[in-house]
């Protein structure tokens, strides 16, 4: 029977999501903004700032004054920003992406396609500035960049590899018979030199030159060298630094082992939503949902500002990171753990190539106060003893919340395996009962909800956290938090049932259950979006 | 190996060309990651008479890595800490290729001293000092050759903490007058970056005597 195999785990998983995709976010319509559709520069990065913005105070007011649809609607409710145009892409897809491009653009430049596309890794494959700059100095510009000998004699045919006895290279000091590689420019050296050398620069994904000068080694030249396909490993760490670059539009899914990213093409707006506490939540390809500002999973009902502050400080409670602490710092534009191996203080982060100072996190340029005395670090002090909270009360309201949520991870842990085993017992339902797919799916409906009330549960402790609990609201809050999670209790034992008879018996209890904590988190959620606009939950270092 | 052999080669392509001036030798002749490489000071330059020595040591995955060198010789200049020699130069880092050698990454130390890159600076302190007042710059480092790099050094002799940093002796002098210890006057001028004091610039003044107090 095919349709035995149609239903197995891995099939019920991914039609969860297929699901998940028909209602979020297929078919929005984008009442504000619809130029937004127009497509026909896919890499020009509109970097927009947001104080160009200037639909600020409109925002609110267009929202409510335009018809609302149900899935904007829905969105809005559970903090996430509405309408959001992204596209999950691979490396692979991007640098495919490119290669169609460069096709396209080839005629502009009558010169090879390999060659061209050397130039648009040079310019970090920004296509605008490449052909502002090659409008402007042509020849120039292929011997900048190495594509062409300054020299007028660097003959083509000393280009590529060559037998030799008793050749000495320069590099490894060996005298043998081997084969060699050089370009025009005559610089040769052996076979296993090269090998090594392009080996060690492939991750970095520069442009590799020769050892001696600045003639460019295109991918055919490495693949000769190498033997096998690794320009597609430099190509591959190309386009990674170009996301890297492109932050603001361009993000890794955050999931282990995920290769997806997703590619916001309008950023503008997020700012504006951001202020009125909504987060663009996304999901990748294969289905992990995060949101798009601070990486994290779907953190509502807290902003991404909570979700920080929220998230620095667990790490700071926790003994295991002391060591991350005291020997590594964030990066201070990509935020990527750098450990310092040396004794120069002028650090180059080698995820965003940022140059700052060791001591005081500061860009590195402006640079003019003696480095073992820097003021920023030594105001940070200050202001950090400053600081004047009752430290072990704070600590002990924070304990309390943090072991809340930790739980809710836990248990959100062992969600996630039960979701695993309601594949099996969709599958038992079919060939017991003899129940269709369609029917058995109300469970897989059911775990769904049931992972993203455990989410939003978890969250919730962090905004409580931060809220005043003085404020009548919070005390709402913290009731709406009770009635969830005995919600999501119940839900959860329903779905410990393991016996197909019982669960199709009781299936109409498994539709209430799962409308309730759809109920009762939406309610969180907007007591908690009242709890930000407000200014009852804002993020303090306590 | 071909690193040993490499290395074998430098050493007399070194020996072979006793013009450049160029020192270099294995600390201990069993180990050949660890040498030590001295050039002389550049002349017309206020390192001109000094002989500077620099710690090398090589990486395993030499000549593909750069190798790892400091100043053992105390130097002032702006790309060079003042404290630890740490060296502040784009070959021995990202710009490394292993086309060069120990010999021309010496070669290439010695053209740092010729021409200082301030706006990149190792130790900021010193910097500032150059771009501000390159003639006390350049008396400042004068001494530090004659103190640190000449044959007849500093060993045995007292520096005088002021003049070691380029500070005039007047504007100790004037804060001595007001009962503070040198020690603490040289600390905070170092800290301020000042190294001459303009006797009508108020502002300044109560700026040091305030951190004088503290």
């Amino acid at each position: 029977m095919a349709s035995d195999e149609e239903y197995s785990e891995a099939e019920s998983d991914d039609s969860l999501y297929n699901y998940e995709s028909r209602n979020t976010s297929v078919d929005l319509i984008c009442p504000k903004n619809p130029n937004l559709t127009s497509d026909d520069s896919e890499f020009d990065i509109d970097e927009v700032d947001s104080s160009d913005y200037d639909e600020e105070d409109d925002i609110d007011n267009s929202l409510l004054a335009t018809p609302v649809s149900p899935s904007t609607k829905k969105a809005l409710s559970e903090g996430s920003v509405p309408n959001l145009k992204y596209e999950c892409l691979t490396t692979k897809e991007i640098y495919e992406k490119m290669l169609k491009r460069i096709n396209h653009l080839q005629p502009v430049f009558s010169i090879p396609p390999d060659d061209v596309l050397v130039l648009m890794q040079h310019y970090d494959w920004n296509e605008e500035r490449l052909l502002e700059a090659w409008t402007e100095k042509m020849d120039e510009l292929l011997q900048q960049i190495g594509l062409k000998s300054a020299e007028v004699n660097g003959s083509s045919d000393v280009r590529g590899i060559k037998h030799r006895n008793d050749f000495m290279c320069i590099i490894c000091c060996e005298e043998k018979n081997t084969d060699t590689f050089s370009l025009e420019c005559g610089h040769e050296y052996c076979l296993d030199c090269y090998r090594h050398y392009i080996q060690d620069k492939l991750h970095e994904g520069n442009i590799i030159t020769c050892m001696d000068c600045s003639l460019v080694l295109k991918n055919v030249d490495i693949d000769q060298i190498m033997g096998h396909a690794s320009s597609t490993k430099l190509m591959n760490s190309s386009i990674k630094s170009f996301v890297q670059k492109h932050h603001r539009n361009y993000k890794w899914c955050p999931y282990a082992d995920c290769k997806h990213i997703i590619h916001l093409k309008d950023t503008s707006s997020l700012a504006e939503y951001g202020r009125l506490h909504y987060s663009p939540f996304v999901k990748c390809s294969e289905g992990h949902r995060f949101c798009f500002s601070c990486g994290f999973e779907i953190h509502a009902p807290a902003d991404c500002n909570i979700t920080s502050a929220w998230v620095k400080k667990a790490k700071k409670e926790s003994e295991n990171l002391n060591w991350v602490l005291s020997h590594t710092k964030e990066c201070p534009k990509c935020s990527v753990s750098i450990e310092k191996n040396g004794g120069c203080n002028h650090m180059v982060c080698s995820n965003c190539k940022y140059q700052f100072c060791w001591i005081c996190e500061g860009d590195w340029a402006p640079h003019g106060k003696s480095f073992y005395e820097c003021t920023i670090y030594k105001n940070d002090d200050t202001k950090s003893k400053g600081a004047q909270e009752d430290p072990g009360k704070q600590l002990k309201k924070y304990t309390f919340y943090y072991r809340l949520f930790n739980e809710h991870e836990v248990s959100a842990k062992l969600d996630w395996k039960l979701g695993q085993t309601v594949g099996h017992k969709v599958k038992a339902l079919q060939d017991r009962m003899g129940v269709s797919w369609i029917e058995g799916l109300f469970l897989i409906e059911s775990i769904k909800t049931l992972n993203e009330g455990r989410t939003a549960l978890k969250w919730s402790f962090a905004v409580a956290f931060y809220s005043d609990a003085s404020h009548n609201l919070t005390k709402i809050f913290l009731d709406n938090q009770m009635l969830l999670a005995k919600a999501v209790e119940d839900l959860s034992e329903l779905l410990q049932i393991k016996e197909p008879e019982t669960i199709m018996k009781r299936k109409p209890e498994f539709y209430n259950k799962s409308g309730y904590v759809e109920n009762r988190r939406t309610a969180l959620m907007e007591c908690g979006r009242d709890l930000l606009c407000k200014g009852i939950c804002k993020p303090h270092d306590g | 190996m071909s690193r040993a052999k490499r290395i074998m080669k430098e050493l007399q392509a070194v020996k072979d060309d006793p013009e450049a001036r160029i020192e270099l030798e294995f600390v201990n002749e069993s180990d050949i990651h660890h040498l030590k490489g001295s050039f002389l000071g550049p002349p017309g330059t206020p390192y001109e008479g000094g002989q500077f020595i620099v710690d090398i040591e090589v990486p395993m995955e030499y000549p593909f890595k750069p190798p790892m060198m400091k100043f053992d010789t105390k130097v002032y200049h702006p790309n060079i800490s003042s404290v630890t020699g740490a060296i502040c130069l784009d070959i021995l880092k990202n710009a490394w290729s292993p086309v060069i050698t120990l010999k021309s990454a010496l070669i290439s130390l010695q053209a740092l001293l010729q021409s200082p890159e301030p706006n990149d600076p190792q130790d900021a302190e010193v910097a500032q000092h150059y771009l501000k007042d390159r003639e006390s710059f350049n008396k400042t480092a004068a001494l530090w050759t004659k103190l640190y790099a000449s044959p007849d050094g500093a060993i045995g002799k007292s520096v005088d903490e002021a003049e070691l940093y380029g500070i005039d002796s007047e504007a100790v002098k004037e804060f001595e007058s007001q009962g503070f210890e040198k020690d603490k006057i040289v600390e905070v001028l170092r800290r301020f970056g000042i190294k001459k004091l303009d006797p009508a610039d108020n502002a300044t003044i109560n700026r040091i005597i305030e951190e004088l107090l503290k």
